[in-house]
């Protein structure tokens, strides 16, 4: 399933990154040409899923003042079809029992009441080895052309996975096609700055950067998926971005106008190009020193 | 295909008695008091569907209309909680609303209004402490969700109503017309890291783009510290930026060709 999805989003199960989801969502909508009240029932339903992997799915809050780093993922798989938009949001939980479940609040059910009345349809599953996950599907009210994502002839390929590997990162986004980063990236990292605590001015950089990537790195080496790693800590971004078809690397790091206001190399602390599989992976760090 | 990763809505707080006092008997009283029971139903879906659009308190009233239509429509012989029965019928007013109301194709009031908040509540927070807010400062003084704010900042880039030359007050309090303030200095900045091409591009560029990409690009200022020089706030010099590395991008490649 996860090979034919057009945007695929794993994240640590965390309630701010909520808002990621809705905005990684909210972009791709804007940059299908979604209805907007279509937008509006598709982030509100997909919020109540995510809600409801981030508050039940695995066991027990994260004592105060713990570390984070051993988070437990919140997945967030979306296809593009002519007709309908599917979403699969999935945990890895050994997950609370339906019985466990009952117990929780009144507000709980509602999130299922609210995802049945904006869904054409709605199923929930187990997942292999673990896990949960919620699959609906979402009525266009004006159909569009669907997205097609490229498989190799295993029919099973997806090179980000190995790539991803390779681009760690908290938060991971994989693309396809990759030109969906156009729509997905800006809000994406917009919403992760401002996690991060960034002041509005070095957002507005890292709009500038999301757009340059969008351009010029518009798909990966292997025709699949461009897949996105981010890194967030307290006033700072690490961002990793591959397979890129080489040379790519470079052609982001001195976008926006050939040669003059080389904007991504300006505005960023960091920036590293490293060969990956058959092509190469970008690398860049974003610190707001205020 | 197995298990229900969310349970029911809860029954146990329905009041069938309740029902049948009002829809069989009319009993103003009943319904007074169901309407109660399930106004926080009411005002959590507004919440819900409603977040980042219109006022708060319009979308409720429209969420308690639905509730009203829910009250009078509810079968308790079905055995259905009445909140399974409720939910949809409320979102389904929430939703006609959005759609009869022009919802889809404006944008909607509400996030207009917010980001009109945040792009001054930012220059107020820049004054007072001498470099931009975070979204987080922005939302705390706003108290509004970060998400609102977030919002908002990418609905002040899109927004191509806001105008770019309204004068704008200075730090020092004085009001100047914006091209007035950049135009001058302009020649004295000494062009540099361009090429022929570029140059002859950047000279279709306006003088005040021009100061304000340098400024960012080639003195690494800031864009509040260019905010301040400039005097205009720095959400303009912010669209000013993209704009210009649109128009340049746009003249390079034309040039290229």
């Amino acid at each position: 399933m996860a090979d034919t999805a057009n945007v695929i989003l794993t994240l640590p199960s965390r309630p701010e990154n909520v808002l990621v989801v809705r905005q990684a969502l909210t972009g791709l909508a804007e940059g299908l040409g979604l209805d907007p009240v279509d937008t509006n029932d598709l982030n509100t339903a997909v919020t109540e899923a995510c809600n409801n992997v981030v508050l039940h799915a695995y066991p027990g809050p994260q004592p105060a003042g713990e570390e984070p780093g051993q988070d437990e993922p919140l997945e967030v798989e979306v296809t593009v079809l002519a007709q309908e938009i599917a979403v699969v949001v999935r945990d890895r939980g050994t997950g609370m029992r339906p019985s466990e479940r009952l117990e929780e609040e009144e507000q709980h059910g509602m999130g299922l009441a609210v995802i049945a009345a904006l869904t054409r349809e709605v199923e929930f599953a187990d997942v292999a080895g673990g896990g949960t996950e919620v699959r609906m599907r979402f009525a266009r009210a004006k159909p569009g052309r669907p997205l097609e994502v490229e498989t190799d002839a295993a029919g099973a390929a997806n090179g980000a996975d190995a790539a991803l590997a390779q681009l760690p990162g908290s938060v991971q986004l994989q693309l396809a096609p990759g030109a969906l980063a156009r729509a997905v990236l800006p809000r994406t990292l917009c919403a992760l700055a401002a996690r991060a605590y960034f002041t509005v001015d070095r957002i507005s950089d890292v709009q500038l950067i999301a757009a340059a990537i969008a351009e010029n790195a518009p798909s990966s080496v292997d025709g699949t998926h461009l897949g996105v790693g981010v890194n967030v800590e307290p006033r700072a971004l690490a961002l990793r971005i591959g397979p890129l078809h080489s040379g790519r690397g470079e052609s982001v790091l001195s976008a926006a106008v050939d040669g003059l206001a080389p904007v991504v190399k300006r505005l960023t602390d960091l920036k590293r190009i490293t060969p990956l599989g058959d092509g190469e992976s970008l690398e860049l760090a974003l610190v707001d020193r205020r | 295909m197995s298990s229900t990763a969310m349970k029911p809505v809860s029954s146990r707080k329905d009041s069938p008695d309740l029902f049948v006092r009002w829809q069989r008997h009319g009993d103003e009283a009943a319904r007074e008091a169901l309407l109660r029971q399930y106004t926080p139903l009411a005002r959590g879906l507004a919440r819900r569907y409603g977040r980042s659009s219109e006022p708060f308190e319009d979308l409720l009233q429209v969420a308690m209309l639905g509730l009203l239509k829910a009250l009078d429509r509810y079968d308790a012989a079905r055995g259905h909680a009445f909140a399974s029965f409720a939910v949809p019928t409320i979102l389904g007013e929430m939703r006609r609303y959005f759609r009869d109301s022009g919802w889809a194709v404006h944008v909607p009031r509400g996030a207009q209004e917010r980001a009109l908040k945040v792009r001054d509540a930012q220059e107020r927070l820049a004054n007072q402490q001498g470099r931009a807010p975070t979204v987080h400062q922005l939302a705390e003084y706003l108290e509004i969700d970060l998400e609102d704010v977030v919002d908002a900042l990418q609905a002040i880039q899109a927004y191509e109503t806001l105008s770019l030359d309204a004068p704008r007050p200075r730090a020092d309090g004085e009001v100047v017309a914006y091209g007035d303030t950049v135009g001058e200095e302009d020649d004295r900045y000494e062009l540099v890291e361009l090429d022929a091409t570029i140059t002859a591009v950047l000279g279709h560029i306006a003088p005040r783009e021009r100061a304000i990409l340098r400024m960012r690009f080639v003195d690494d200022l800031t864009q509040t510290q260019i905010a301040e020089r400039v005097g205009i706030s720095q959400m303009q010099v912010s669209r000013l930026l993209r704009r210009s590395l649109e128009q340049l991008r746009a003249m390079t490649s034309a040039a290229a060709s």
